[in-house]
């Protein structure tokens, strides 16, 4: 039987603003496995980064029901879902979105703060993310000694810190150029291949090549699905000309 | 890497903010500090010049009556039934508790005599004792008191036990000067010196040495009254009076209240009117405390959503947030009280005119720093619930 992470069960979501009401999502129903890489395309305004943020726990639905890991996202309190984001998720935000004061080692440290581990082991975590992104040599640097793809590279460590089961991706490589912006797919690549589940928001179709499926919105509603079979050497061979060099 | 660090590195990161925040601070604790200072250095010294302004407390015979008066009290004298004062008394005033308070002890014998031909007031003292409660008696004309030309100090005479001094009234009443013999109820006095015009009571009295005049009225040994000047700074005058009464349950001991309610009220007024300053000095700076935060919060709106995305719960914004405000506070208590002290040491005297020297006083420090803490931990509980209360998708959406 399919391991089912996510089930979102006819959610809907509406805003009012001015005595109108615009509907974002509307009976949005959808299970994502464990393990699967998901693309959310679609075009501005078409609800995907409504439904990012609706699974994300920060935003809650007008109607339906989300469980992730059997767990009623929305069923728990408003700390205790701040709690569940710091076990369950991790989050890439659009532009990184680091702290500016803390250095790349203390942004990643930052799902680790309220936690109760002891330091050392906060700092092993956090070092051990860094390593997988392979920014631990730049770990004391600040965001604004970073280029993009470092900064990038340090918001996917600090998603990733707390090894969570699902990460969530908000146009990750929207502000990026092309090649840093493959490095990133790849690395996107390499966590869902060790394991973690991503749902990523894109507008560039050429991520869905590092997504084992694409999900279509348009006003607010499911539009299309498909899904991707090439491995990911493959498609990076796609986007390289043939080559197969990413880095 | 903990919430304390979070917030030690966003106030290092912003520090003209934090910089406007303790300068506001400094500037209301300094307030605070300096008028606290000044008003008690001048609690101090008022309450000592009031206390040296002669007595606050007398002891007069328990008797039923008719009385006399001298000043304002009432001296036994023709009565039907009255205990005495006697010098033995003035040993249990020494005994009780408070009496390192006590600065000056005075007794008195008081009587109506024939001088010449007139009736007058004659008092019995203990020259030095006398002087030295009351300052304000100064020698206009004097004979065989002194050598050369310096200035009688009265406070260091010995009064020769056939000697009087006598007030500039009595002296005009009786027309008596200097080195003039004096006769009263039978025996001969020398007028030694004639008191400068007081304007009260003892510009008509005569002055002789106590065991002369207890020899001359033949009651050795009485008293008729006694005076006490008592430091209380440091302790009610009612405390003392109620050790007194207790000590000598033959006399009725009177406080003279004017002179401590004097002094009450002129310092009540001047610590009524620096805390109402060191109120808006500091509610000045906890404004200030609030709109920076809340600036500071609206500026810091995208991390705030960005800290809830990544599982911060409200409580641990809130905290940051008065952790930066506690930090604040901390060092602008410390400041404060630094400059605080700095200000009252050196304008103090100019403002207020006293004399005396204002010291450090360590022990304000601690209240500084923590009235400083809690002034910036309140004026911050708006912006953090605020801050507490940020939908994270509304902050995201700042992104």
């Amino acid at each position: 039987m399919p391991d089912l992470l996510i089930n979102l069960d006819n959610i809907t979501k509406t805003y009012n603003s001015a005595g109108v009401s615009v509907a974002a999502l509307r009976g949005i129903s959808l299970d994502i496995l464990r393990g699967q890489a998901v693309a959310v395309m679609g075009q501005s305004g078409s609800g995907k980064s409504t439904l990012l943020s609706v699974i994300g726990g920060l935003n809650p639905p007008t109607e339906g029901k989300i469980l992730i890991d059997d767990i009623d996202l929305y069923g728990l309190s408003r700390e205790r879902r701040a709690d569940f984001r710091r076990e369950y998720l991790g989050f890439v935000f659009q532009q990184f979105q680091l702290i500016p004061y803390l250095t790349a080692l203390e942004n990643v440290l930052l799902p680790l703060t309220t936690t109760r581990y002891p330091g050392r082991q906060k700092r092993e975590m956090a070092m051990q993310a860094l390593q997988r992104v392979k920014m631990d040599q730049k770990q004391g640097r600040l965001p604004n000694q970073l280029s993009g793809g470092e900064q990038e590279r340090v918001a996917i460590a600090r998603a990733v810190v707390n090894e969570p089961p699902l990460i969530l991706a908000d146009e990750p490589t929207g502000s990026l150029d092309t090649k840093t912006a493959l490095e990133i797919m790849e690395l996107f690549s390499s966590l869902n291949e060790a394991g973690l589940t991503i749902l990523m928001v894109t507008h560039n179709p050429d991520n869905t090549a590092y997504m084992n499926r694409t999900i279509t919105m348009q006003d607010g509603s499911l539009f299309e699905e498909s899904k991707t079979a090439t491995a990911p050497k493959q498609r990076a061979a796609a986007f390289c000309g043939g080559s197969g060099q990413l880095l | 890497m903990n919430l304390y660090s979070i917030a030690l590195n966003n106030l290092l990161r912003r520090k003209a903010r934090m910089l406007l925040i303790l300068c506001g601070l400094v500037a209301g604790i300094t307030a605070a500090v300096a008028l606290f200072m000044i008003v008690e250095s001048m609690r101090l010294s008022l309450g000592n010049q009031i206390d040296e302004f002669g007595a606050n407390l007398i002891i007069v015979p328990r008797s039923e009556g008719m009385e006399i008066s001298y000043g304002n009290t009432q001296i036994s004298r023709v009565s039907i039934d009255y205990e005495q004062l006697v010098e033995a008394d003035l040993q249990k005033i020494t005994e009780i508790p408070d009496y390192n308070s006590i600065n000056v002890v005075s007794p008195k014998m008081v009587a109506s005599v024939k001088a010449g031909d007139k009736e007058a007031l004659l008092v019995g003292i203990e020259p030095r004792q006398e002087f030295i409660m009351k300052p304000w008696f100064s020698l206009g004309d004097h004979a065989g008191l002194t050598t050369g030309d310096r200035p009688v100090d009265l406070a260091l005479i010995e009064l020769p036990e056939d000697s009087l001094i006598i007030g500039s009234e009595a002296a005009r009443a009786l027309g008596l000067g200097v080195g003039e013999i004096v006769q009263i109820n039978g025996a001969s006095f020398k007028i030694s010196g004639v008191l400068n015009p007081l304007g009260s009571v003892e510009d008509g009295l005569l002055f002789g040495n106590l065991t002369a005049v207890q020899t001359l009225l033949g009651r050795p040994g009485e008293i008729s009254m006694i005076e006490i000047s008592a430091y209380c700074n440091a302790c009610p005058v009612e405390e003392i009076a109620a050790q007194l009464s207790a000590a000598l349950p033959n006399g009725r001991v009177t406080a003279l209240r004017q002179a401590a309610l004097l002094r009450e009220e002129t310092i009540d007024r001047f610590s009524a009117f620096s805390i109402l300053l060191a109120v808006i000095f500091l509610s000045v700076a906890a404004l200030l405390v609030l709109t920076t935060m809340m600036a500071a919060v609206h500026e810091r709106t995208r991390e705030i959503g960005i800290f809830r995305a990544l599982g911060f719960r409200s409580s641990h914004v809130m905290q940051i947030i008065f952790m930066e405000a506690g930090l604040i506070g901390l060092l602008g208590g410390l400041f404060g009280y630094i400059t605080g002290s700095l200000a009252a040491r050196s304008v103090g005297p100019y403002l207020t005119g006293i004399s005396s020297p204002i010291f450090w006083q360590a022990d304000l420090l601690l209240p500084a720093v923590i009235l400083s803490a809690l002034i910036a931990v309140t004026a911050a509980a708006y912006p953090a619930l605020r801050a507490a209360k940020l939908d994270p998708v509304e902050a995201l959406r700042f992104i």
